[in-house]
């Protein structure tokens, strides 16, 4: 009986996980920029992450080399502020604190508890954003400000006008269900 | 045991942190060369679609000049203004005009092959062409539109061969529809052969040395030296300076090749300074 045990609870774990996660490696994350009389926008393709319904885990990153505003040198800029050689990843971890329906498909706001880390810097933060069951998977929408200074982030001044502190930040993913 | 370890063994995989991966994308090398031309010499760069660089490009008088002429700076300055911008991320289109002889000059560059990262494209090639027109009052002739003209076809092949060095040869061939003898013995040639080289060493992120050479190949007009530049580049972000000696007075390839009566071995050189600056329309 023992031995009779051991796969089904196996196979009990590996069901529920497969049931329960959802990933993307190809979600969409966006910046916007302030600087007086103008604004600019970076994109990235690459944003990575998880999320396994079952236990409310969250987990996200994105290679901050990714990110593009149009312009090259703007983006060389960008890069050596957010010193991406030595800081390559924006990055959340943490859990979902609100309850989230999975029979239904209307878009839920859900709340994520955990830490963010960005330029080396670890803050404790809570998102809010909406999930929406579809059938290709998960939707995930949320947008929040970050503040440079609470992450060391010094913003370079472009013809002496400083670029703004606050950062308007949106993302957007398609998470497919995956086997852990 | 083993069943707890097991259940365990599922949980951790389910709770388990990312390895966090870095994106590897192949693309084009970045900052080949700071700006679209070094001096007067173009580079094989090309700007991002829908970017545009207004240049203003001095040249001033001679250095051997001395103190009684501030070492050039009392001479009338020459002026090259002009506008590039980006069609898409490997045609540029441009114009731009020379306060000598009020030349206009249209010009358009095609990278035809960009340097990969991977190396998969080792270098980078593009093409230049150029036309000028002197449309200034020559008080000696009456010029038709034709006579006015000049051109310039150039072929640039560059390579990013580290974070710090980039190198450039540039083939280039040149035509003026009209040349006049000032001298009874002067040979003058309507089409002249050159071969730029450029390079470029960056000390850190924001500053770098650079210099072009332009020789003359085969026939040359009578009294021309070959043209030579040293510049030293400062990077803002937005903008690109560029602070340099060099030995022609044209910021215009066509005119480097036929009119560069300056030899920098004697101490023929000017003082000169480009501003570029980088927009996103």
């Amino acid at each position: 009986m023992k031995y009779l045990l051991i796969p089904i609870l196996f196979l009990f774990c590996c069901t529920e996980a497969y049931t329960q996660s959802f990933y993307t490696e190809d979600g969409t994350a966006i910046f916007h920029s302030e600087v007086p009389l103008h604004t600019f926008s970076g994109q990235s393709d690459y944003l990575t992450g998880k999320i396994n319904l079952e236990n409310g885990i969250v987990d996200f990153y994105i290679d901050l080399t990714t990110l593009e505003t149009g312009i090259s040198k703007r983006d060389r800029d960008m890069k050596e502020t957010l010193e991406t050689d030595k800081y390559p990843f924006a990055e959340f971890y943490g859990e979902m604190t609100t309850p989230f329906d999975p029979d239904s498909t209307k878009p839920q706001n859900v709340t994520v508890k955990g830490t963010f880390k960005i330029h080396g810097v670890e803050k404790e933060t809570t998102y809010s954003g909406t999930l929406q069951k579809v059938p290709e998977g998960l939707k995930l929408e949320a947008n929040w400000i970050l503040r440079l200074e609470d992450y060391d982030i010094v913003p370079p001044s472009l013809l002496f006008v400083k670029v703004d502190q606050e950062q308007k930040i949106e993302i957007n993913a398609l998470l497919s269900p995956v086997e852990n | 045991m083993s069943i707890i370890f097991l259940v365990l063994l599922c949980h951790s995989s389910v709770f388990a942190q990312m390895e966090r991966q870095r994106v590897t994308t192949d693309g084009p090398v970045e900052d080949l060369f700071l700006s679209g031309s070094i001096v007067g010499i173009s580079t094989a760069t090309a700007l991002p679609a829908r970017n545009m660089n207004t240049m203003v490009m001095h040249n001033f008088g001679l250095v051997s000049g001395g103190l009684n002429q501030f070492f050039g700076l009392d001479a009338g300055a020459a002026v090259r203004l002009g506008i590039d911008y980006g069609i898409s991320d490997r045609l540029d289109i441009g114009i731009g005009r020379t306060g000598l002889e009020d030349v206009v000059d249209l010009r358009t560059k095609y990278v035809v092959l960009e340097q990969l990262k991977s190396d998969k494209i080792p270098v980078q090639v593009a093409l230049k062409g150029n036309i000028g027109i002197a449309t200034d009052t020559e008080r000696r002739f009456e010029y038709s539109f034709t006579e006015r003209l000049n051109y310039l076809f150039s072929v640039m092949v560059a390579r990013k061969f580290s974070d710090k060095v980039s190198l450039q040869i540039t083939p280039m061939v040149s035509h003026h529809n009209t040349v006049v003898k000032e001298l009874p013995d002067e040979q003058l040639y309507n089409t002249l052969f050159g071969i730029g080289l450029s390079g470029r060493y960056k000390l850190n992120l924001r500053n770098a040395l650079a210099f072009e050479f332009l020789p003359v190949i085969g026939s040359r007009n009578s009294n021309t030296n070959n043209h030579l530049a040293l510049s030293y580049e400062i990077d803002t972000g937005g903008h690109v300076f560029q602070l340099f000696f060099m030995t022609g007075r044209w910021f215009t390839e066509q005119h480097l090749l036929a009119r560069t009566t300056n030899d920098f071995m004697d101490l023929d050189f000017r003082f000169g300074f480009n501003i570029n600056r980088f927009f996103g329309l």
